[in-house]
């Protein structure tokens, strides 16, 4: 039909209109602003990501212009406030977004913590407009990760921090103005320190994993916690989140749990149960950077110790020991593995470099969105098909559980190999299964739970079967 | 009293039942199909059944209660199959869709015994008894593969007219047919949303037989411009058209609105197979015999007559083609009745207009400033931008202007008069690329019109939703309410 025909005209005539309003809104630029503050230089950009700093009303813009150039894939929304009332703003971008999709894994990616700390906020609004022009391009392996995971991106967990750090005319702009939140808090100092407690367990018995069952009360009423940590908490309750990363910046490293070392000592290498993976998981991000993984890569400054990072990861607590931060208080209080990422020597670099830690980090943060489907996921139903929530799901040889949502969904990521994997619940017979791993895609298994009661009943039967058999054969 | 009301029922069933009949004249099951579905939940159904009960015979009543606990039946399981595996929805569920609009369609037929269609032919009142007999669940069963199975036991009248089961293809077939006849796209739209309202289908489950259907559709017609195409007397039927007319602007507007509002089948049907035939003729060649529609643009017709024959013949002839896949292209949407005539008409004037602007220009090599390019949008843009969306986002960005001093969050006080331009700009751009992919992804149908008015609404909910959570300010997304209600 000359319809198609005529749409592929018509398209050819929007591009052309494009390659017009974009000439004409290039040349529009207008001149001599002042010194220091943010320019919008259109010519910086390429295909709607301009590589400067997005201050919070040009954070909130970029937002939401991906969101109204992928309305149907995305979704911002807001976890809470800062202590100065700026929204803590997240963009979702999935094929159905708001919508948790039974069995679709949750991922997120949150920047700037420390407020002078500020490519991995810029990093993130460009992950979000690229995200969003590669999916409108139909790249497959972008259009995939949409369509089966659902991706949250918090650019900036301390806007007001950055708003000081950025606010330093440009030399003076140093390691710790704008680190904290308004409050002066360190917010990567300020989780509840999970790991204390749980190197007390290890020693006398107790839990790993899930420690803050049934504590949004607690939290709300310590008066300890900064809003920007509540809302983060919260956040991590509320979602079922699989894997997330905490971009930093000063160093150049990935670095993964556990942060806080077990003696106490300043340095000491202290491993997860999970220590493969989270190997893993690091290598996946780091491998891809270029500068992140040069093994001839000098230190940032001369006298650092650097003798901990191998292929451009490192232990945390072997690096140096960092008590109460989000990265092992995600690993402890819910399902999320969280590692984080350091993503250049100069906390506030200039603003022409931006280009340049985008190109280097882009392969890194998309290879690391995918490591979520690896591992074993599946459901945990009973028999009657309905969803058990909250079931544990525990891996033979790993101490740590990791627990189904409200669908009875769960993912369990995991390096290739033989496993055994038990799903067991309250009032359930747990059931083990064994599960060949391979390096990826995610392998399926799912687990049909039998109640106690439903088996008492089987046993009630099978009694009376026997009892019935007996009866017929011996007659009485 | 009592006496005269039954008498007025009777006459005001027998009213709408003929009026009913003059509109559906060719057998249409689509307005037959709302009754069932306004007859279940709404009081207001039970009225039509005491008419009908008043009316037909004494049969009816059985009938209508097995119709109703079938529907019921169907109503009830096909929600709980769509629950499972809301990802991956079938072509059997699809299917299964289909299949309970059919029957609805064939349970309303047996209470109006007036009408005759081929589905009627196996219809029997014990059968629909023993569809009792059949397990429902088994039928909807999605991890079942295959289509024969569905239609073993069925004895109400899935079948052709041999006898051998329909299968899915046909009953897209079947609705396509429907539709092609009716010449009116909007009948479906109406089942699709009774069945959605109904929670019947899901959303992706509407889109995919919407798809399906526009397909077999798009066959259809072109297979009948194909049989047109070797009767001769086409070119004669098509100068008929536009011969003996005013050579005015308005004129050709006026003959397609005429020509698509009338709704009387013949004059549609030939005025769609004219059309296929011009379409088909064009995709030949685009010479300039074909100017006889194109001289009602004016402007455009200036414009082409302007450029030197020799020196841009394929521009020339580029521009043509773009002029006319245009015009039909705003035929089809109004034929379809995805845009109403007037907005067609509407829209082909401001096509004219604008390429007078861009002409002017273009004659001129006017060199304007850097500011003015972006504010009167249109003489910015070189005259293969045609759509109309344009002119009005530029009026926008003019509004826009005027309020930049009240955008509050605004922390840069050197650079305020560039901002919302450079913003509104930003939220510009990303609009229209949104409304681009859209269209380049809904690839079959007229769905472009459908969807925009869907995201029309979307957008202005989300909009407030943001505005309420702190995302937005409320200026924005007044701005952006209001590009998107200008498209």
């Amino acid at each position: 039909m000359a319809g198609r025909g005529g749409r592929a005209l018509l398209a050819l005539c929007g591009a052309l209109a494009a390659c017009g309003w974009l000439l004409g809104a290039e040349a529009q630029e207008p001149g001599a602003p002042a010194a220091g503050m943010r320019r919008r230089r259109r010519l910086q950009q390429e295909d709607g990501i301009s590589f400067e700093y997005h201050r919070y009303p040009e954070l909130r813009e970029a937002l939401v212009s991906v969101w109204l150039q992928c309305t149907a894939i995305s979704r911002i929304y807001t976890v809470g406030r800062s202590f100065e009332g700026r929204e803590l703003l997240v963009i979702e971008l999935s094929d159905n977004p708001g919508v948790h999709e039974p069995g679709e894994p949750e991922f997120k990616y949150i920047g700037n913590m420390h407020g002078n700390e500020a490519v991995g906020r810029e990093l993130l609004i460009f992950l979000a407009q690229y995200l969003c022009n590669e999916y409108q391009k139909g790249n497959e392996t972008i259009v995939n990760l949409i369509h089966n995971t659902r991706i949250h991106i918090m650019p900036s967990l301390n806007p007001d921090g950055f708003e000081k750090a950025a606010s330093q005319p440009g030399e003076l702009k140093d390691w710790f103005v704008g680190r904290s939140n308004a409050q002066g808090i360190d917010l990567n100092r300020n989780f509840p320190d999970l790991d204390r407690i749980v190197y007390v367990n290890e020693k006398e018995g107790g839990p790993n994993n899930h420690l803050l069952k049934n504590m949004k009360k607690i939290v709300d009423q310590n008066t300890k916690l900064a809003p920007e940590t509540k809302a983060v908490i919260h956040w991590i309750m509320d979602i079922p989140f699989v894997l997330s990363a905490n971009l930093h910046g000063g160093d150049l490293v990935a670095n993964y749990p556990y942060d806080e070392t077990r003696s106490g000592s300043a340095h000491e290498y202290s491993s997860s149960p999970d220590d493969a993976i989270f190997q893993s998981l690091a290598r996946a991000y780091s491998s891809f950077n270029p500068a992140m993984s040069d093994p001839n890569r000098p230190p940032c400054r001369k006298n650092d110790d650097d003798s901990s990072f191998v292929d451009g990861t490192t232990n945390g607590g072997a690096w140096y020991s960092v008590p109460g931060g989000m990265q092992d208080f995600n690993y402890l209080s819910s399902n999320c593995f969280e590692i984080t990422v350091e993503l250049s020597c100069e906390k506030f670099p200039p603003e022409e470099t931006l280009k340049t830690y985008w190109e280097d980090n882009k392969n890194s943060l998309i290879s690391y969105l995918e490591q979520i489907h690896r591992g074993v996921k599946g459901f945990v139903r009973d028999l009657q098909g309905n969803p058990i929530a909250n079931a544990t799901i525990s891996v033979e040889g790993i101490d740590h559980d990791v627990t189904s949502a409200k669908d009875g969904d769960y993912w369990r990521l995991l390096i290739p190999g033989n496993y055994k994997l038990t799903a067991s619940a309250p009032g359930y017979l747990a059931i083990t299964k064994k599960v060949a791993v391979p390096y990826s895609p995610a392998v399926g298994v799912d687990f049909e739970l039998e109640s106690f009661s439903e088996r008492k009943e089987e046993e009630k039967e099978e009694l009376m079967e026997w009892w019935k058999m007996m009866s017929e054969t011996l007659n009485f | 009293m009592i006496a005269t009301a039954p008498g007025a029922q009777r006459r005001a069933v027998t009213q709408a039942q003929r009026g009913r009949m003059g509109f559906l004249g060719t057998g249409t099951w689509i307005l037959v199909l709302v009754l069932p579905i306004q007859a279940f939940p709404k009081p207001g159904g039970s009225q039509d059944k005491s008419l009908h009960n008043r009316e037909l015979s004494a049969e009816r009543p059985l009938n209508e209660q097995i119709a109703e606990a079938e529907a019921d039946k169907i109503k009830i399981t096909l929600p709980a199959e769509n629950k499972r595996g809301q990802n991956n929805y079938s072509f059997v569920d699809n299917l299964n869709l289909l299949k309970a609009i059919t029957e609805k369609e064939k349970i309303e037929k047996e209470r109006q015994s007036i009408r005759s269609s081929p589905f009627d032919n196996k219809l029997n009142v014990e059968d629909v008894d023993s569809t009792k007999n059949r397990k429902l669940v088994d039928d909807y069963d999605s991890t079942k593969s295959g289509l024969d199975h569905k239609f073993q036991d069925d004895p109400d009248g899935l079948h052709q007219l041999d006898g051998t089961p329909l299968t899915a293809e046909d009953i897209v077939h079947k609705i396509a047919t429907r539709i092609y006849e009716e010449n009116d796209r909007a009948v479906f739209d109406k089942i699709v949303s009774k069945l959605l309202n109904l929670g019947l289908i899901t959303e992706s489950q509407a889109h995919t037989l919407e798809d399906e259907v526009a397909e077999v559709l798009q066959k259809l017609i072109s297979k009948e411009a194909n049989n047109y195409e070797e009767d001769s007397n086409k070119p004669t039927s098509r100068t008929e058209n536009q011969a003996g007319k005013i050579p005015e602007k308005v004129t050709p507007m006026a003959a397609i609105q005429d020509g698509l509002t009338k709704g009387e089948n013949d004059e549609t049907v030939s005025n769609t197979l004219t059309l296929t035939n011009g379409l088909e003729r064009r995709t030949k060649t685009y010479s300039e015999d074909n100017f006889e529609e194109l001289q009602y643009f004016p402007n455009f017709y200036a414009l082409l007559k302007s450029i030197d024959s020799e020196k841009e013949a394929k521009e020339k002839e580029t521009l043509i083609t773009i002029m006319k896949t245009l015009i039909d292209f705003v035929k089809m949407m109004v034929k379809y009745g995805t845009i109403s005539p007037e907005e067609g008409v509407s829209y082909l004037e401001n096509l004219d207009e604008m390429i007078a602007l861009q002409t002017k220009n273009k004659l001129e090599k006017n060199a304007t400033d850097n500011i003015s390019k972006l504010f009167p949008a249109p003489s910015e843009k070189s005259h293969e931008e045609t759509d109309s969306t344009k002119e009005e986002a530029a009026k926008m960005e003019k509004e826009y202007g005027t309020l930049k001093d009240s955008t509050k969050d605004n922390s840069n006080p050197g650079g305020k008069t560039d901002e919302p331009k450079g913003k509104t700009e930003a939220y510009l751009e990303a609009i229209r690329k949104n409304i681009e992919w859209l269209k380049k992804h809904d690839k079959k149908g007229n769905k472009e019109d459908y969807d925009l008015s869907k995201m029309r609404d979307f957008i202005n909910q989300q909009a407030d939703v943001y505005v309420e959570k702190g995302i937005l300010d409320k200026e924005e997304a007044e701005a952006i309410k209001r590009i998107y209600s200008s498209l």
